[in-house]
């Protein structure tokens, strides 16, 4: 956890592209708030490791939007039931449902289906703010930190350590 | 565009995808045997134990050793359990969010078995209302009192309605014939009577001699009119009085004629004698047991509706399968070429094991939604060892349609069926048990909406009974009994599957009333004739002082009417009229005698 939590500092101050931290914790977010074990997860995380995304970021993200996503789920719910139940929805429905790839990657599900719509809708956003807030944390939040005490001392933590030999930067002495 | 992609992300992919199928290969078997438990548990809310799963992959098949689910109830017991179970599951369709079972087979199967250490119980569920029928027949015997009161007894109660109806019509006579005495002292008497007369007679011989000699009989006969008009209305007041007492009278009389068979009724009712006539034996005999037995079919319909209804019929269910699928989401699926049910059990081969046999239950199409392939579900049940040499034949069939209304019908045949020590009765009246007999007989029955319509014909052959009485008749019932040998039985119920209407219906009766009559009749028909006969002598004796009473009403009624025939006679003579014309007629001849005599002269 602590590597992994050090990757991705390593990868917010490293100069790995603003998107590619981003793409992952948008990723991360579809996956994390689908059921785990889905069809279209399985291309996402192929997605993930074929595509020069942060996996860090991205296994972050997903165990984060996974503990959200039990809060979420009546609302998943319900998204998915109101897409499956609509009628003016229902003859494309019974198109796709001749496909078995639909019912096999559990579209015809309302949690599923929910999930998918919500997360690919919000992963917009989410990806957007991500940038911006990475360049942010870049360009002020960085300085402004290595300034405090805290940091300091953290610096002198075996955390610091982790993150250091991850980043290949070596111990401070 | 290294830039975008990373090329070993790709054996990156396999290598997770292998460790994830990996992990499932390895732990597929002790995670469905975790998920049986836990699953199990949460429905029963008791300890639930698998000794081993197996699953095949090729085809899909699931193994299931040692099934143990401890009743919640009774945890030295298990609800259900089974040795072995094997389930060919339709991969593609369990892909597909669908439960497609080719062939399910349950070896050994049993019910209400002890465990071999009490299995924890969690929670006690919400279950089905106890059906806690016993006793709710109580003997109708033990009500019958044989010990009769003696006729004298009987007939000097007070509470007799000959006896009251006796006196109240005694107690009426004299009040009525006060009333219409103390009315008959103030009428107009024969003296009366004949003054009146005289006055009359005096008025009409009086000598009319000019107009005011009239005006004055006028005047007399007037006053004499006012009086005779007031004694009308006194003799009018008792007229009335007399019509009123005679219908209270009348009345009563009746009531007093109809007193002894009401009489003779409410002894009936009161010493149960209606009910040695019409009791119905067969159903104080097998009715707790019929009871008994279509109680287990009901357990099982509340176990299994909720499942195959879609929980149709469980309010509480249907709330929690909604809350379910608001929390966890649901499969909507939509129209197919070829529909497949949710839950499908294609064929399924149980062996039952129960302490009255081995029972051998094949189920074909076993699904929720029928509609979908048009095809019922049918559940064959046989057997050939119940109760040792048994045979035992079941077949039933049913569907649910769209609007998830439940119709089944079934019939089954049962064959030489040893009965060995079945308690037929134990109340304060009597016991009576079924030491041995030979059961045979069959049914049909069907489900529609929740409404039962079966019968059931049994045949008991070579009983034998042995029981003990707490009083003469219940002594004499059992005796009655034990002398038959064999006996039929028509069981019917119809109504709500949770509260049938029983009716228990047998030769058996007519068989124990004639026998049981026989042997009562002696005491019961001299008990009868001697009663009725003691009732008839009270209603002569109350008639015959009604009847010295009466004579006197009417010789009272008599002189009221000829008094007022004799005041009507009175107010109508004419004496006015017949001394005013006779005035007139005496006049006029005096007229005509002056005319004449003048004319006379006249003409010489």
């Amino acid at each position: 956890m602590l590597t992994l939590l050090a990757k991705l500092l390593n990868a917010l101050n490293s100069e790995s592209s603003t998107r590619q931290i981003s793409l992952a914790i948008a990723l991360g977010f579809i996956v994390g708030l689908s059921p785990l074990l889905t069809l279209h997860n399985i291309v996402l995380l192929f997605l993930v490791l074929f595509l020069r995304v942060n996996i860090g970021g991205f296994i972050l993200a997903m165990g984060f939007f996974k503990g959200l996503s039990y809060l979420l789920s009546s609302t998943i719910v319900s998204v998915g039931e109101s897409l499956l139940s609509a009628e003016s929805l229902q003859s494309l429905f019974n198109v796709l449902y001749q496909f078995s790839i639909f019912k096999l990657a559990h579209l015809h599900h309302t949690y599923t289906l929910g999930a998918l719509v919500l997360g690919c809708l919000l992963a917009i956003p989410l990806y957007f703010i991500c940038n911006f807030l990475v360049e942010k944390y870049r360009l002020h939040v960085k300085t402004f930190f290595e300034k405090f005490r805290i940091v300091k001392a953290l610096k002198a933590s075996k955390f610091y350590s982790v993150y250091c030999q991850v980043s290949g930067q070596g111990a401070i002495s | 565009m290294s830039r975008f992609i990373r090329w070993q992300g790709i054996a990156g992919f396999m290598v997770v995808m292998a460790l994830i199928i990996t992990f499932v290969y390895l732990f597929a078997d002790a995670l469905v045997k975790k998920g049986i438990e836990k699953s199990g548990e949460m429905y029963l809310g008791a300890e639930v134990n698998v000794t081993n799963v197996e699953i095949k992959y090729s085809p899909l098949t699931l193994n299931i050793e040692g099934f143990q689910a401890t009743d919640p109830k009774k945890p030295t017991h298990n609800l259900v359990s089974f040795s072995q179970a094997s389930a060919g599951v339709d991969v593609w369709q369990y892909l597909f969010g669908k439960l497609h079972i080719n062939e399910l087979n349950i070896v050994g199967l049993r019910i209400d078995q002890p465990r071999q250490s009490a299995g924890e119980v969690f929670f006690l569920a919400d279950d089905v209302a106890e059906n806690d029928k016993a006793g709710a027949i109580d003997s109708a015997l033990s009500d019958i009192d044989m010990s009769l009161p003696t006729v004298d007894d009987l007939l000097n109660n007070s509470d007799l309605l000959t006896v009251k109806q006796g006196k109240a019509l005694e107690q009426s006579y004299q009040t009525e014939m006060e009333k219409l005495k103390s009315l008959n002292k103030t009428l107009p008497n024969k003296d009366s009577l004949a003054s009146y007369k005289e006055q009359v007679t005096a008025l009409s011989k009086t000598k009319i001699k000019s107009l005011a000699d009239l005006e004055k009989l006028k005047t007399d006969f007037k006053a004499l009119k006012k009086q005779f008009q007031a004694d009308r209305a006194i003799v009018k007041q008792a007229k009335q009085q007399v019509t009123a007492s005679k219908e209270i009278l009348t009345k009563q009389t009746l009531a007093l004629k109809n007193a002894p068979q009401a009489d003779w009724t409410n002894i009936e009712r009161k010493y149960q004698l209606e009910d040695v006539d019409g009791a119905d034996f067969a159903h104080m005999l097998f009715g707790e047991q019929a009871r008994e037995y279509f109680g287990y079919g009901e357990t099982v319909y509340q176990k299994v509706a909720p499942l195959v209804s879609g929980s149709n019929t469980d309010a509480q269910n249907a709330a929690k399968q909604a809350e379910l699928a608001k929390s966890q989401g649901r499969y909507i699926h939509f129209n197919e070429e070829n529909p497949m049910p949710d839950v499908l059990i294609e064929q399924a081969n149980f062996s039952l094991l129960l302490p009255q046999g081995e029972f051998a239950i094949s189920g074909t199409e076993l699904t929720h939604q029928h509609w979908m392939r048009a095809k019922n579900s049918i559940v064959n049940v046989e057997s050939d060892n119940v109760q040792g040499a048994g045979k035992l034949t079941l077949t039933i069939e049913f569907a649910l349609d769209k609007e998830q209304v439940l119709s089944s019908d079934g019939k089954w045949q049962l064959e030489q069926v040893n009965l060995k020590d079945v308690s037929l009765q134990e109340s304060s009246a009597f016991n009576l048990q079924l030491n041995s007999g030979v059961l045979s007989g069959g049914g049909t029955f069907s489900i529609l909406d929740e409404q039962l319509d079966s019968e059931t014909k049994l045949n008991l052959e070579n009983t034998q009974y042995s029981g003990v009485g707490t009083s003469n008749l219940s002594t004499l019932f059992i005796d009655t009994v034990q002398s038959l040998k064999a006996l039929a039985l028509t069981i019917t119920a119809k109504g709500k599957v949770t509260e049938p209407e029983f009716s228990i219906s047998s030769p058996l009766d007519k068989q124990l009333k004639k026998s049981m009559m026989k042997q009562v009749s002696n005491k019961l028909t001299s008990f009868k004739t001697d009663v009725k006969a003691g009732l008839n002598t009270k209603l002569t004796d109350a008639l015959g002082i009604s009847n010295k009473e009466g004579q006197s009403f009417v010789d009272l009624e008599t002189v009221v009417n000829d008094t007022d025939k004799a005041l009507e006679n009175l107010m109508n003579s004419d004496v006015v009229k017949a001394k005013k014309k006779e005035f007139e007629d005496k006049q006029k001849k005096k007229l005509e005698d002056k005319l004449k005599k003048k004319l006379g002269k006249l003409f010489g």
